[in-house]
């Protein structure tokens, strides 16, 4: 009677046993697997980011020659603006200290470069920060890149928005004297996004990391005002 | 003695929905978290490069797999599958995390986290909000926290794999 009951008693202590050796094998097989979902998404979202990125990219004429910006003028002193078509205080920075820069532009006393970066893609919905400065692109291959530059920010939408369309940024191009065939192509092909893409990535590069940034002969200014910038330069070209 | 009873069956349950919401939540803060980032990844590279702690072509690796790994573990925790591995993870991440923001805040940047998309310089006249950003991210890590001590739950892959219901004190 008593040892049928330890048999009994036995056989249970053995299968619980086995039962508990199964489980612990199947959470370690979990565990495993959790690892390698999370190796593998990190893997998956490395290799996406390398399959978005263009190797090769056209500058369009007027860049300078890393094709990370467009000159204007030819002064001693260069300044660099790091600015995105849809940044509210980049725009409000062309209004305040654009005519400065303008100005010591055509008096000889420094050479702007642009870079328009595609930075806000995410504020709006049909990434207009890249479709804005892909546009610029092909209004510097029109000979036009300042005055669309300055009706893209007297035309610039609101963050969150859709932006505006490939046909408006065409209408605003003809507006500024683009010839509207070529300009328009250019804007609906997309001809120069692998630039904008050049451009953005080497200002983040370049320790950019936030727009507008301004430098002058490569050292940040902090004093983004008409005296500020005006000052920077003025001791730059000492 | 009916004191310690009653109290020993209640908590137990208690426990099981406390830590049944922290695994749900984590997993909410990771799949926003990730979802918010993973449309951009260059942009995500440039906010991990903000924090100016290492050069920028591994900013960019990280910054484009950092929302792919924040998904995964939003989508671990959901299911319950290696829950305690999850926990763990998710606790180490949001410690670098925090000691990102803390260092970035020590060096006086003016950042934003990236914790939740955007990220980057902040524009001018803005302050950052380093303060509320580390004490949410504690707030994260306690969740991590209770999922570490109490990882198993109801409705999970974990107990499915286990096949039995959690009972009071089955963690190992």
């Amino acid at each position: 009677m008593s040892s049928r009951k330890g048999q009994r008693d036995a056989a249970r202590v053995v299968r619980e046993q086995i039962a508990r050796e199964r489980r612990r094998k199947r959470a370690l097989w979990a565990t495993v697997a959790a690892v390698a979902v999370l190796v593998i998404a990190g893997l998956i979202g490395w290799s996406v980011f390398n399959s978005q990125k263009s190797d090769t990219f056209t500058a369009p004429p007027g860049a300078n020659d890393a094709g990370t910006g467009i000159v204007l003028g030819s002064g001693k002193v260069t300044i660099d603006l790091y600015e995105d078509y849809l940044c509210p205080v980049c725009r409000k920075f062309q209004e305040t200290s654009g005519p400065t820069i303008d100005k010591l532009v055509t008096d000889g006393k420094a050479r702007v470069v642009y870079h328009p970066v595609a930075f806000l893609n995410r504020f709006s919905t049909t990434e207009y920060s890249t479709r804005s400065s892909a546009a610029s692109g092909c209004a510097a291959k029109g000979g036009k890149f300042k005055e669309f530059t300055d009706a893209l920010f007297a035309r610039q939408p609101a963050e969150g928005s859709a932006g505006l369309s490939n046909d408006e940024l065409i209408d605003i191009g003809a507006g500024v004297g683009l010839n509207r065939d070529d300009f328009g192509s250019c804007v609906r092909d997309g001809t120069y996004k692998p630039w904008t893409e050049k451009v953005t990535d080497e200002a983040g590069r370049a320790g950019v990391t936030g727009t507008p940034t301004i430098k002058v002969d490569g050292k940040d200014v902090a004093d983004r005002s008409p005296q500020g910038i005006t000052a920077a330069v003025e001791a730059a070209g000492k | 003695m009916t004191v310690t009873a009653t109290r020993s069956l209640r908590w137990p349950a208690l426990r099981l929905w406390v830590a049944t919401a922290a695994r749900l939540g984590l997993a909410a803060v990771w799949l926003i978290a990730g979802g918010a980032k993973v449309g951009d990844l260059a942009a995500s590279g440039r906010a991990v490069n903000a924090y100016q702690v290492m050069p920028y072509d591994l900013a960019t690796a990280i910054g484009a797999a950092l929302p792919f790994v924040e998904l995964a573990l939003g989508v671990l925790l959901l299911l319950g599958l290696a829950t305690r591995l999850a926990a763990g993870v998710s606790a180490a991440l949001l410690v670098v995390f925090v000691a990102g923001i803390a260092s970035a805040w020590a060096r006086g940047l003016a950042i934003d986290c990236g914790c939740f998309g955007s990220g980057g310089q902040l524009a001018a006249g803005r302050s950052p909000s380093y303060l509320p950003e580390i004490l949410r991210d504690l707030g994260f890590l306690a969740l991590a926290g209770i999922l570490l001590a109490w990882p198993r739950t109801p409705v999970s892959v974990d107990g499915f794999i286990a096949g039995e219901p959690p009972t009071e004190d089955e963690d190992e």
